[in-house]
């Protein structure tokens, strides 16, 4: 069965501990709802910058799982920002991709190459310390402890159906700065 | 009556001693003496190469090469959020390649930015908005259009400048730039 960003969502949420999560686009409703009190901050307002947002954290909060929850539409938007990822080399940084092949939240259009483009082989060639693709949910459990733990940077290609929800289906939720404060708060204040 | 602009090439050391001194202020409490004092981020500028020269091998900061200015926002912020000090080296032309970035994260985010923005092609002595080049001419006309407090680094004497603007991205909450006027020296 095809698995959606809201099943990758809840297998995350469950698993979190003491990491930080960088959701975004269609997994934004999900995870807000999901995991209300997680420390997390949404790439909203600047599509494309959740890796690099995560990358940041990573730096900054090398005792902490960074999880970047991107799109495939996304990150081709700062498809570098694999090289940054793999130059800078997070040990602490697993980076999850869900390939759906369109840009859901802007009505399911193809992403350019979406029928042939592959993330992981595009994560290992810049450098990542490892990458892998799955494509259901049972081995997304099996693999998720291996992949939150293991020596980073990691990638991890889904390969998904769309989401239940959009940003534009289900809006609302914490203004971007208000995210940002909280999390600031949570983390210099700890 | 015009006054005649004194512009000159900064020497890289007075830059990075002034880098240094605005990240000093910012140390986080109990930071060990001998950690990096902050991270520069950069997506490399001709206009400061010296500077950039110098900051590779020094041991007191952490300097990252991102491949894109939107990139060095977004990292820029996670650090920041994290509680590192840290700024961003760019060019003029990375500054207008950024601004959806710059306004989603350092101005709705409300994240402290500081940029030292180099204009490469700035003839000396001339005003910006006299310039034959639109990367110099448009610099400070985009930068007030998002009202991003700025100045700029004409001579040695405005070194200062950089720590104020630095420390006022910290209390404002948003981005603050200093422009690099001539190419950094030796």
């Amino acid at each position: 069965m095809t698995m959606t960003p809201e099943d990758v969502v809840r297998v995350v949420a469950e698993m979190q501990g003491e990491g930080i999560v960088v959701p975004t686009m269609t997994t934004v409703p999900a995870w807000r709802t999901t995991a209300p009190e997680a420390a997390s901050v949404a790439c909203v307002g600047f599509m494309g910058g959740a890796s690099s947002l995560g990358l940041g954290l990573a730096l900054a909060e090398p005792g902490r799982r960074i999880v970047v929850l991107d799109g495939d539409g996304s990150l081709l938007m700062q498809l570098g920002s694999l090289a940054t990822v793999a130059g800078a080399a997070p040990k602490n940084y697993t980076h999850v991709v869900m390939a759906n092949g369109v840009y859901h939240t802007s009505g399911s259009q193809g992403i350019p190459a979406g029928d042939r483009i592959d993330f992981e082989g595009l994560a290992r060639s810049a450098g990542y310390a490892h990458a892998e693709t799955i494509d259901n949910l049972e081995d997304f459990r099996i693999r998720w402890p291996e992949l939150l733990t293991r020596e980073g940077p990691v990638m991890v290609q889904l390969i998904t159906g769309e989401a239940e929800l959009t940003p534009m289906t289900a809006p609302g939720g914490k203004p971007f700065a208000q995210q940002v404060a909280e999390l600031r708060e949570k983390l210099q204040g700890a | 009556m015009t006054t005649e602009l004194r512009t000159e090439s900064i020497p890289a050391p007075l830059i990075v001693e002034a880098l240094k001194d605005a990240f000093r202020w910012e140390r986080p409490e109990g930071r060990p003496a001998t950690s990096p004092l902050g991270w520069v981020l950069t997506v490399p500028d001709t206009h400061q190469r010296s500077v950039l020269r110098l900051l590779t091998d020094d041991p007191d900061i952490r300097l990252l090469t991102c491949s894109t200015e939107d990139e060095a926002n977004a990292i820029a912020a996670g650090l920041s959020i994290g509680g590192e000090p840290v700024l961003m080296l760019i060019q003029h032309a990375g500054l207008y390649a950024s601004v959806n970035t710059l306004r989603g994260v350092a101005m709705d985010g409300r994240v402290p930015s500081f940029y030292l923005i180099g204009l490469l092609g700035r003839q000396p002595g001339q005003e910006l908005s006299d310039s034959r080049s639109s990367m110099v001419r448009y610099a400070e006309p985009l930068l007030e259009t998002f009202g991003v407090p700025y100045a700029r680094l004409e001579n040695a004497d405005d070194l200062p400048r950089i720590a104020e603007y630095y420390r006022l991205s910290r209390e404002q909450m948003g981005p603050t730039a200093v422009l690099v006027g001539l190419e950094t020296g030796e």
